[in-house]
């Protein structure tokens, strides 16, 4: 039906334990791969050290929604009782940062969520509609008891991905189309 | 025989140190009475004595109108009292701090923390017999230091509906019996400890597990009532059912600090904790001060805003006291020293295993927990000002060297760790993957 020339997206590989996926993972990561990634059924601890993952940079997106949310509530608060409508209430005065700072404070922990999410999503590239391997047979496993290492053809040492990938002692190697 | 002589011998130096002590106080007190012009001692109780009801109140909230207006005589005992006290409240916040993290141990059945347990239990041991002898002066002292001791609960309306508890034999009885039974809790976890070194038996995990269960419950209570007693009720007048709690923030908040202190000399190559302790009981010490940087804010906060709201005398006066001349810059130094700037410090995840400002923050947070207690304190004797006295830094150091010191000989006297403890092998196999980079993968 698709007349399309098809053209290559990765390698994808297979392991069957968790200690064989987190070798390769190790392998990988020392041979210096770039656009790579590992799929298992269920979370490794140490997966993110053996591949060599970076600390995420979802924490500044958090501190940057914090950092609004603070600041929103403390100028809404000033703008609205000092500026715009001053009312004197209970006697005290018409701002300061101690009667602002427990709305302040929610308005932190609200933008700073609302800022792990959109970073979560910004750095995951989500939403993601279509992924080449979903197209794969066999990476249909990588959620029952499968675990899968795939190196994309975008990497700039893609020449030596089977040969990393077969020294790691996958199972099964597979090029996948796109 | 040799074992009985051993104890004995403790028993007469502790009684011998007692004596010292209680005698040194004693003659501090007979050449102040001696000292005291009769002039010099209107001017004290005047200070020290509010009027009762609503009167009395609200001169007490006019600083400097009977309190700070004239430059009041401040004897060498009460100096010595209150620096004292300032001491004391130090140290035995990094004892109930250290037991506290004991208790919370066996109460969540913790895995990680087994490794560096000995150095809490052996922390907070020194409540019995140190603290408890080091109360001695304050006791000695406490005509000096705590003026609702001298008030007729007839004359005055805000000690008489707390005579119940602020009379000389309830403050006497509790205060021992408080610090007593403190330190009874921790000889118990730190006996069990050891004995579970020789025979291993899990029984004494399931022992500890149940004084936790209850010894949390007495925490919570007899530390707020132990707090009420020694600096509360320096203004017996003073309401805050929160007072308690945060004087257990900045505890266990300058106890985490000490710990991690402690754990990462200890776990030095050569030390004793060198094979037990990991990059994870540093992350998690380290994220547990920086939790308690927030607790302590948050509780800090909450009394003061709760009273700045309602707005009701009998509670504004303490703030008020403690906003006037100089000490609302102290006030500013624990806002910004004891929360924005180690919260804004600590607040990446990495910065909890870097020593160069992890070590630095420590220290600072022992200076600032001082700083705090000294804002407790202080006010009463100086309502002026902020107003250092070189008894200040010599008591201090004088205690915690002193404690230090024994802590240090207690820690050699039994295995820096426990041997046996059943999480023990939690705590010291982790999922440590060689680290990203060439050289780390040839391991």
């Amino acid at each position: 039906m698709s007349a399309k020339p098809t053209k290559t997206y990765g390698l994808l590989a297979e392991f069957d334990t968790a200690a064989a996926i987190m070798h390769a993972a190790i392998e990988c990561r020392d041979a210096g791969f770039k656009k790579w990634d590992v799929y298992t059924p269920f979370p490794i601890h140490g997966m993110d050290d053996a591949m060599g993952v970076k600390k995420s940079l979802v924490g500044w997106f958090t501190f940057a929604g914090g950092f609004t949310g603070f600041f929103t509530g403390m100028g809404m608060i000033w703008f609205m009782n000092k500026f715009d409508y001053p009312l004197v209430v209970g006697g005290k005065p018409l701002f300061t940062p101690l009667y602002a700072f427990p709305v302040s404070y929610e308005l932190t922990i609200l933008m700073g969520s609302f800022g792990t999410l959109i970073g979560m999503f910004l750095l995951n590239r989500l939403p993601k509609l279509y992924n080449p391997l979903f197209k794969n047979e066999r990476f249909k496993r990588a959620t029952d008891d499968r675990f899968f290492v795939c190196i994309e053809a975008a990497d700039p040492k893609f020449s030596q991905a089977r040969e990393t990938l077969e020294k790691a002692g996958a199972q099964v190697i597979e090029t996948v189309e796109d | 025989m040799n074992h009985a002589f051993l104890i004995l011998k403790r028993w007469m130096a502790l009684l011998a140190c007692a004596g010292i002590l209680s005698f040194a106080g004693s003659r501090i007190e007979a050449a102040d009475e001696a000292a005291k012009t009769p002039a010099a001692e209107t001017a004290a109780t005047t200070a020290a004595t509010p009027a009762a009801g609503d009167a009395g109140h609200a001169a007490a909230n006019v600083p400097g109108h009977g309190h700070g207006g004239e430059a009041k005589h401040v004897s060498f005992a009460e100096q010595f009292g209150y620096s004292y006290l300032t001491a004391y409240m130090f140290c035995l916040s990094l004892c109930m701090g250290s037991l506290f993290l004991v208790i919370v141990h066996h109460l969540f059945d913790a895995g990680w923390s087994a490794s560096i347990r000995r150095v809490t239990e052996q922390l907070s041991s020194l409540l019995f017999p140190w603290m408890l002898v080091l109360l001695i002066p304050i006791l000695v002292l406490q005509k000096q230091i705590y003026p609702w001791l001298s008030l007729d609960p007839a004359q005055d309306h805000s000690l008489a509906v707390k005579v119940v508890l602020f009379n000389p034999t309830a403050f006497n009885l509790f205060l021992i019996a408080l610090v007593g039974s403190w330190g009874a809790i921790a000889h118990s976890f730190r006996r069990w400890s050891l004995a579970q070194d020789k025979d291993g038996k899990v029984e004494w995990t399931r022992k500890s597990r149940v004084l936790a269960a209850a010894g949390i419950f007495y925490f919570a209570f007899s530390l707020t009532l132990g707090c009420f007693y020694l600096m509360k009720s320096l203004q017996h007048q003073f309401f805050s059912t929160m007072y308690g709690v945060y004087y257990f923030a900045g505890s266990v908040w300058t106890t985490l600090a000490t710990v991690y202190v402690l754990i990462m000399v200890l776990s030095r190559p050569g030390m004793p904790l060198e094979k037990v302790v990991f990059k994870r009981q540093q992350q998690d010490v380290g994220v547990l001060f920086f939790a308690f940087t927030v607790f302590y804010a948050y509780i800090h906060f909450s009394q003061y805003f709760l009273i700045w709201n309602a707005a009701m005398p009998e509670e504004t006066f303490w703030y008020v006291r403690r906003e006037y001349g100089s000490w609302k810059w102290v006030g500013f130094t624990i806002l910004f020293g004891h929360f924005f700037i180690p919260f804004l410090l600590m607040l990446n995840q990495d910065i909890k295993r870097k020593l160069f400002l992890m070590f630095p923050m420590a220290a600072w947070a022992w200076l600032m927990h001082y700083v705090d207690m000294t804002f407790n304190v202080m006010p009463v004797l100086h309502p002026e000002g902020l107003h250092v006295s070189i008894l200040d830094p010599l008591l201090w150091f004088g205690m915690t060297g002193f404690l230090a010191v024994m802590f240090w000989r207690n820690f050699n006297s039994a295995a820096p760790y426990p041997l046996r403890d059943p999480r023990f092998a939690e705590a010291v196999t982790h999922h440590e993957i060689p680290a990203a980079g060439g050289a780390a993968s040839h391991h």
